[in-house]
């Protein structure tokens, strides 16, 4: 069985500036998933750009299949010189994994990858390559499931430098804070973000430097279906709940939209219940039914799953105050939680039959916009680096 | 008794949520908890009116401001 990764990044800027000095870039090829991460020298506008220049040519490059030699020599050829120090510099990290568990990783002068196995931290043998005058350390392994490698910008490790610790953050204790976190999450994203806010809580909130932690954890594939409105031809109802009900043991379903759900009800023949708990005034209760993971209303729930998906892809905006917000037992926090932290593809099963009664202009709300909507959530997942299909009925 | 008051999209932008904090507190002020069984439920087919509440298989629109007139009229009036 082919290998599956989650990824996600986690970035603080520089106190006052407005632009991050570090780049992460997320990649998809065919048989593998890249990640990298580039330190542009310098903060504000002048290391962004070094940063994007660097991780833009590596992925560009890598995906066209150069090789480590081509790729480096383009960057140094193409950075522009700093006025101030007359050189060009950027330093990176490159982590592409395969599909078939063969990982390659590449480092140029960050703080070393934390490797993290079965709860231990694993070391990274030094294997250092001199290309264009730069030592470049290479590392191939075989990554398994269960697996977390984090990749960090030097802003990691000078956090606290000089105000509450000597000499910052030292790598081996931040190694070993991340593999107690890595315990305590299971998702990329919680474990970069915990790692960044322990270093912005040693910063004490003015990062003296752009901090960024990139994480991949190697977990099973998470197919994730969801159902949303009833068929426009009803006599298909049966087909587009078959469907939806398809697919792997592992694979977890959600139902969007209560006419939908009487669907699934009536079809498979399994009890309904539905639940009076407003937990938030502005999202209807969610419902309960035998194999089904999630039944929520429709349209109100998917307009607020997509802002919060908009904000956790915005990255700036995932700090402590959003998990709070994803952890509440609301339908649409639930829905856009599973989409984050449990799915690694999403299947959409559509309906498009219009609801005549939602045509009344003197609702507060637009209610016939299921299929809008059902593409910004397309949209939205996939910026987040997880395929997506939609069947419409 | 069983009554259920709709929560779907269109009920719920007309003020279910209203009419179920009404309803649990009327039951309580009652003291017919016993008697009266409250239940969410999704679409019951009939949008275009006002929040659908069924009691015992009849189907009624309601708007939050009756509540209570309907709370005594079809509820209490039925026990």
């Amino acid at each position: 069985m082919g290998v599956t990764v989650d990824v996600a990044y986690k970035s603080l800027n520089k106190f006052s500036e407005i632009l991050c000095g570090d780049k992460v870039e997320l990649l998809q090829t065919q048989d593998s998933n890249i990640m990298i991460l580039a330190d542009g020298m310098g903060s504000g506008v002048k290391a962004n750009i070094l940063a994007t220049l660097t991780s833009k040519i590596l992925g560009t490059m890598f995906l066209n299949g150069a090789t480590l030699e081509e790729c480096v020599e383009t960057i140094v050829q193409t950075l522009p010189i700093c006025q101030v120090r007359q050189v060009a510099y950027a330093t990176f990290s490159i982590l592409q994994v395969f599909h078939n568990g063969d990982a390659y990783l590449v480092e140029f002068d960050n703080p070393s990858c934390i490797f993290i196995r079965g709860g231990r931290l694993v070391p990274i043998p030094q294997n250092i390559r001199e290309v264009e005058g730069k030592k470049i350390n290479e590392y191939r392994f075989k990554v398994q499931k269960g697996d977390a490698l984090i990749l960090m910008s030097d802003g990691t490790i000078h956090a606290g430098v000089g105000q509450l610790l000597n000499f910052g953050w030292l790598w081996d204790d931040i190694a070993r804070y991340a593999v107690k976190q890595y315990g305590l999450t299971v998702s990329a994203m919680r474990l970069a973000a915990s790692i960044c806010q322990a270093c912005d809580e040693l910063y004490q909130y003015r990062p003296g430097d752009d901090t960024t932690v990139a994480c991949m954890r190697i977990i099973n594939a998470k197919p994730v279906h969801l159902m949303t409105g009833p068929a426009q031809d009803a006599t298909r109802d049966d087909e587009m709940v078959r469907s939806f009900m398809s697919g792997e043991d592992t694979t977890k379903r959600i139902v969007c939209g209560g006419t939908s759900a009487t669907i699934v009800s009536r079809v498979l023949d399994r009890r309904l219940d539905v639940s009076m708990d407003y937990v938030d005034p502005d999202i209807p209760p969610i419902a309960y039914m035998d194999g089904i993971e999630l039944v929520t209303e429709g349209v109100l729930t998917l307009n607020r799953v997509v802002q919060l998906l908009r904000r956790y892809v915005k990255n700036e905006t995932v700090s402590e105050d959003f998990f709070l917000e994803l952890d509440k037992p609301n339908g649409a926090s639930m829905v856009a939680k599973m989409l984050i932290e449990d799915c690694t593809e999403l299947h959409l099963y559509v309906g498009k039959a219009i609801n005549s009664a939602y045509q009344n202009p003197g609702l507060p709300f637009d209610l016939g916009i299921r299929q809008n909507l059902v593409e910004q959530l397309k949209h939205v997942v996939e910026d987040m680096g997880k395929p997506v299909t939609v069947t419409y009925y | 008794m069983r009554v259920t008051i709709c929560i779907g999209s269109a009920c719920h932008l007309k003020g279910s949520r209203e009419i179920i904090q009404q309803m649990q507190e009327l039951v309580k002020e009652h003291h017919v908890e016993d008697k009266v069984d409250l239940n969410g439920a999704f679409c019951s087919g009939n949008c275009v009116n006002g929040v659908c509440v069924t009691v015992d298989g009849t189907l009624h629109s309601l708007k939050p401001e009756d509540t209570r007139e309907f709370f005594d009229k079809e509820i209490l009036g039925r026990l």
